[in-house]
């Protein structure tokens, strides 16, 4: 057994504190310490995307990581998104247009889109295709995929007009 | 790698095969008696952590290997047969260690040059297996060829100073490269052969045009 | 049939689960004291094994337990086949050699397992992996079909005497008499390689012996969970009922995973056994490509005779094909490739013969298309180049060979997978052809665009073919359908799920039938504590025959429901319906009763009941298919190359599909996706590597190029026809491999056409940019 390491970082906005050994992976971490097993790890090299995360917001591979690289950041995992009950919008928007088979590389490709999603009002297919192209899905051959992140920006971008519309109705009711 | 079929099936033994020439600056003997001294070897490729000559034509290692994403130790054999001093010989390398193995066979020629000078040949064919077959393959090929050209220029300056030192009738002194001095003399080399391959050039198209379209996208969305 | 629910594109059941992270797959089980197995598996692809060491290993602090093939004692043993061989097919020679665990004496593939460590963790197992010393004597490996049966070629199995594992020769018809009556007699070798899988979850094992209630729990991502349960507990002499198997959520299959008694499900249980300790084994990618097996490795040689108007008199096919080390999975996938090598096409005299070989390289089993694509392959690669002799178009020569609609059932007289004979049910072929031909716009494409786009440089081609998928083989699947005192249905069947959208599927079956929402069906797969009857999830039978049997199951269930419901409602059965989880009389909705309410009377608690009476609304039924059913199809193709690199854009994807009645279109359409990427990768990008030492070359998702986003077409264009199948009560056929099937072949004819003045002619698969390349230097020299 190598030397343990303390490390402290926010996962899905709670705080986390852990003692670990210096060659353990992220992914493991994650999944076998913290039982978030939502990611996934699909090739241990990082190619297929499927332990994708949010790592201060950016989408990374934490198979390619160890834990105490992620001491004093904040990760967000597909956990941190929606529940079951209430789905964030682009979840929603997989459930809605078929964009999962069996669903493994999902919790992945989901993270790595939710900053592109954030981003990308109203994006071309070629957009999404680029985005989507470190990711590997065996099973749906992308298509559902590339349409379910299109519906996704387009809710959302949606979503943001109603908001900003109700926010303006009520700064005029307001004066 | 991706030979087609008929044409995989047409090649010989199937491992990878290696050949090529170096000359030696220093005259034919010097230049065999060298391969005969442990220590000029063992100064050739860094990551040696022992060699030894059991017998008048076997030496015994262990070795630290790096190819691509896979390392590790090595412990070998090296059997010298066939020889012909100072004209040629064959060369029998048998290693394994974790992560993998490798065998081969190779011939070498060594040509008095008559200017002082020795011509060396060599071909053979290396089997390779384990994880420096499976993963490390897409870099074996071109990073064992780098590190035979890199190990015959520090054979060359290992020649130097064994000619000098004998010149002096001092004892000669071997400096091996450190693995750093190597591991970048291999990578500067690797650099040149990518580009024969069909899908790296096509990269090569794609580059140039997407820094336009990011400098054009920098432009334009400011 | 009314079809309220079945047919409609219904989103999934299980899609919250999965997008929330949810689910639970096989790596996401955690037990406490759990402990963890890695294999140490051989660099050689033929050795004899000389000694291995493990007593450093065996030190390490973490490590429980480092075994080998010796300290496994009389528990040792090879196989048994998981598929018998096909006897049901006069004069077929078979030499079984089933799969041992871990290897004894010698080592007949790279990546056959020598040892296996037991750790407190994974990371610790892999250290302890280098601390075993293994002394093996390599041997001359072989991995050439042709060469493995020439005199003196290494041997696999000593015992054995040749490299020969089977040869089995089919005719229909007469092809000598055929050929030597034909304008025309083409002869052709074709090269198919390998490819993988590749399911983007790996396999994974996780077995826990209770000693107290000696009870075994397994979760596996096994296809077949059943027959994994029946040889676990045959294995270790515990009854059937001592061992339960759970297929949790399983990340894709595609074929490997249906294997059973490989060293995982063989020496893990009983390592758990002796160590009394929970035991998890989770395969790494490298090891998916060194220890799964992988399937596509044949050389043809093939021959069509026809009539100078291009109908097809007779086909022969004598092939090589490569079961790799062993062959426990008996003949699956040449016995598919004889059935699906005449396809669509009506050929009276057909030849076709099989030399399975043993290399030094991984067990081939069936992957996604199964012995189906090269058939297909051949015959329309053939076709293709038979056109051009006789200077028809690609499409006019399949029109004139196409089976009509009024030759159904169609009898090819070959024996298939199932070891009966391969009778075509039903179809409509000209019609998935011509629609294909109208979608893509053939004519227009050659005549107008193709001339245009050439004009400016572009090589662009297109391609067009037939396939046909058997599908829905026996023996047989079961169900149970229960509805219990809240209303709610669960149905419970044998086979596992690996992402088909099944529990969707077949809530909708249950629906339909019983009355109740798709939501409030709860349907549990692969898992033998519920259901311990079946065969398993492979040859595209899921929906189909376990479909059948969930339907009928539901039909017994509305049945049972109608008859106590008129019995309390004092209302003849006729009067009654079954409407959101109510049945009432149809011209007086208020007089009515729930589902939950029948059931709870339907399991009394007091009192006495009628003699015949089975308690709860529930029933069990089963479905056997007299052979497959057949799902036929048509896809085209347009592709624009690179004249530089050959990098390829798919500009155009078609594909017409006839899978009979459909349950859900959603799941069908990315059913059929899923099939298409998978065809794509076989096309151009997947290629499993190995020298000529048995070695793999490319054991990484960096080598081994499985298609992305940015390589599939931006949409495939499905077209559907539907001719229901008269073999069972739902009309349904299988699809699950369909778009793996025609693809390469229809890509083969797109590039040999947008290559044109190139003159290259295609007989190899897959092809890559390099390989194109290469083809294209050749025919310049």
């Amino acid at each position: 057994m190598s030397d343990l390491y303390a490390i402290k970082l926010t996962v899905n906005g709670a705080v986390v504190e852990r003692e670990v050994e210096g060659r353990l992976l992220l992914s493991d971490f994650l999944r076998h310490e913290l039982c978030l097993t939502g990611t996934h790890v699909g090739c241990e090299h990082g190619v297929c995307g499927a332990c994708t995360i949010l790592f201060d917001g950016q989408p990374v591979r934490s198979c390619l990581m160890f834990a105490v690289q992620a001491n004093r950041h904040e990760i967000r995992t597909v956990e941190g998104l929606g529940t079951m009950e209430h789905l964030h919008p682009l979840q929603e928007a997989f459930h809605e247009k078929h964009g999962l088979q069996c669903g493994f590389c999902t919790p992945g490709i989901l993270m790595t889109m939710i900053p592109f999603v954030e981003s990308h009002h109203n994006p071309t297919h070629e957009e999404i295709r680029e985005a989507l192209a470190g990711n590997i899905c065996r099973c749906t051959g992308y298509e559902f995929i590339v349409d379910a992140v299109q519906l996704a920006t387009q809710k959302m971008h949606a979503g943001m007009k109603i908001a900003e519309a109700s926010i303006a109705n009520a700064i005029q009711e307001k004066r | 790698m991706f030979l087609s079929i008929p044409e995989r099936n047409k090649k010989k033994g199937n491992g990878m095969n290696l050949e090529g020439e170096h000359i030696f600056n220093g005259p034919r003997e010097e230049v065999w008696a060298m391969f005969y001294d442990p220590n000029v070897l063992a100064s050739a490729l860094p990551g040696t952590q022992s060699l030894n000559l059991v017998d008048n034509n076997t030496y015994e290692g262990a070795m630290f290997v790096r190819v691509g994403p896979v390392s590790g130790a090595f412990t070998g054999k090296l059997v010298i047969s066939d020889d012909v001093p100072p004209e040629s010989c064959t060369l029998t390398v048998d290693g394994k260690g974790a992560p993998g193995f490798a065998k081969g066979v190779g011939h070498v020629k060594f040509a008095d040059m008559g200017d002082g000078k020795t011509h060396m040949t060599y071909d053979g064919e290396v089997q390779i297996g384990g994880m420096l077959a499976s993963v490390g393959q897409r870099m074996l090929d071109s990073v064992s060829k780098s590190m035979i050209k890199t190990a015959f220029e520090s054979l060359d300056k290992a020649l130097q100073e064994r000619v000098a030192a004998k010149a002096e009738g001092r004892a000669a002194e071997y400096k091996p490269p450190t693995e750093t001095e190597f591991a970048a003399a291999v990578a500067k080399d690797m650099g040149k052969s990518v580009f024969e391959i069909a899908e790296v050039r096509m990269v090569l198209y794609v580059v140039p045009i997407a820094i336009i379209l990011a400098i054009l996208g920098y432009f334009f969305w400011r | 049939m009314s079809t309220k629910v079945i047919g409609q594109r219904i989103k999934r059941n299980e899609d919250p689960q999965l997008l929330t992270g949810q689910a639970l797959f096989t790596d996401d089980v955690q037990l406490s004291g759990m402990v963890h197995a890695a294999f140490l598996r051989s660099d050689h692809a033929h050795a004899m094994i000389k000694s291995i060491d493990t007593s450093v290993a065996k030190k390490r602090p973490g490590v429980l337990a480092v075994y080998t093939a010796e300290d496994f004692g009389d528990y040792w043993h090879v196989g048994p086949l998981q598929v018998p061989p096909p006897l049901a097919i006069p004069g077929a020679v078979f030499n079984a050699r089933p799969l041992p665990p871990i290897a004894k004496d010698k080592v007949r593939f790279s990546g056959e397992p020598l040892a296996v460590v037991i750790a407190e963790s994974r990371y610790i197992a892999e250290d302890a992996l280098a601390d075993i010393l293994v002394e093996l004597e390599p041997l001359k490996a072989i991995t050439n079909l042709e060469k493995a049966l020439e005199p003196g070629a290494p041997l696999l199995h000593d015992d054995l005497g040749t490299n020969l594992a089977a040869d089995v020769r089919q005719e229909h018809g007469n092809y000598a008499e055929a050929s030597a009556k034909a304008d025309v007699v083409i002869k052709r070798r074709f090269h198919i390689d390998r490819g993988a899988a590749a399911a983007m979850e790996n396999r994974g094992f996780v077995v826990d012996w209770d000693k107290r209630s000696r009870q075994m729990n397994v979760w596996s991502n096994c296809q077949a969970p059943i027959p994994l349960r029946n040889t676990i507990a045959a294995n270790l002499g515990l009854t059937a009922s001592q061992v339960r198997v759970i297929t949790p959520f399983v990340g894709g299959g595609f074929g490997p995973k249906i294997m059973t008694s490989q060293a995982e499900d063989v020496l893990l249980p009983w390592i758990a056994m002796r160590l009394e300790r929970p035991i998890k084994w989770i395969e790494d990618r490298r090891e998916n490509f060194l220890a799964t097996t992988s399937e596509r490795d044949q050389i043809h040689d093939v021959e069509i005779a026809l009539t100078k108007d291009g109908k097809i008199l007779g086909f022969s096919d004598t092939f090589y094909h490569n079961t790799g080390a062993y062959d426990p999975y008996g003949m699956t996938v040449p016995l598919n490739t004889h059935t699906h090598t005449t396809g669509s096409y009506d050929i009276a005299n057909f030849f076709t013969r099989v030399i399975m070989v043993f290399t030094n390289t991984m067990i081939v089993t069936p992957v996604r298309g199964a012995g189906r694509m090269y058939g297909v392959y051949i015959m329309e690669r053939m076709l293709d180049i038979a056109a051009k002799q006789l200077k028809l178009s690609p499409v006019e020569i399949r029109q004139r060979n196409l089976i009509q609609s009024n030759q159904f059932p169609y009898k090819t007289g070959i024996i298939g997978q199932d070891f009966v004979e391969n009778i075509l049910d039903s179809g409509n072929y000209p019609a998935t052809l011509q629609k294909a031909v109208e979608m893509i716009e053939y004519d227009k494409f050659v005549k107008e665009e193709q001339p245009r786009l050439r004009a400016e440089g572009k090589k662009v081609g297109i391609g067009v073919v037939c396939f046909v998928e058997g599908t829905a083989v026996g023996p047989y699947e079961g169900a149970r359908v229960n509805v219990d005192g809240t209303g709610k249905v669960t149905v419970v069947t044998g086979i596992s799920s690996q992402g088909q959208g099944h529990f969707t599927s077949f809530a909708q079956l249950v629906a339909e039938q019983v009355g109740v929402k798709v939501g409030d069906v709860r349907v549990i797969t692969g898992d033998t504590g519920h259901f311990h009857w079946g065969a398993g999830t492979f040859a595209s039978r899921g929906a189909t025959v376990a479909g059948n049997a969930i339907y009928t199951a539901a039909t017994k269930v509305r049945n049972k429901a109608l008859d106590l419901a008129s019995k309390v409602l004092e209302t003849p059965l006729e009067e009654l319906e079954i409407e959101d989880g109510v049945v009432r009389v149809a011209d007086i909705p208020q007089k009515s009763i729930s589902l939950g309410e029948l059931a709870t009377r339907a399991n009394p608690m007091r009192g006495t009941i009628d003699p015949n009476m089975e308690p709860g609304l529930e029933a069990t039924a089963f479905y056997g298919p007299p052979h497959g059913a057949t799902g036929q199809g048509a896809v085209a193709m347009i592709v624009d190359v690179d004249p530089e690199t050959y990098a390829v854009k798919i500009k155009r994807f078609v594909i017409v599909h006839d899978c009979g009645t459909v349950i859900n279109p959603l799941i069908l359409d990315g059913q059929i996706q899923g099939g298409v990427s998978m065809g794509i990768g076989n096309s151009y990008y997947e290629q499993i590597i190995y020298d000529g030492h048995g070695q793999v070359m490319n054991a990484s998702l960096m080598d081994y190029l499985l298609p992305l986003s940015t390589d599939m077409p931006l949409k495939m264009e499905l077209g559907h026809i539907s001719t229901p199948s008269p073999l069972n009560p739902l009309g349904a056929k299988g699809v699950g491999e369909a778009g793996a099937i025609p693809t390469p072949a229809a890509f083969a004819q797109a590039m040999e056409n947008a290559l044109a003045d190139e003159k290259i002619e295609i007989l190899q698969s897959p092809l890559s940019q390099s390989i194109m390349w290469q083809m294209v230097q050749e025919k310049r020299k």
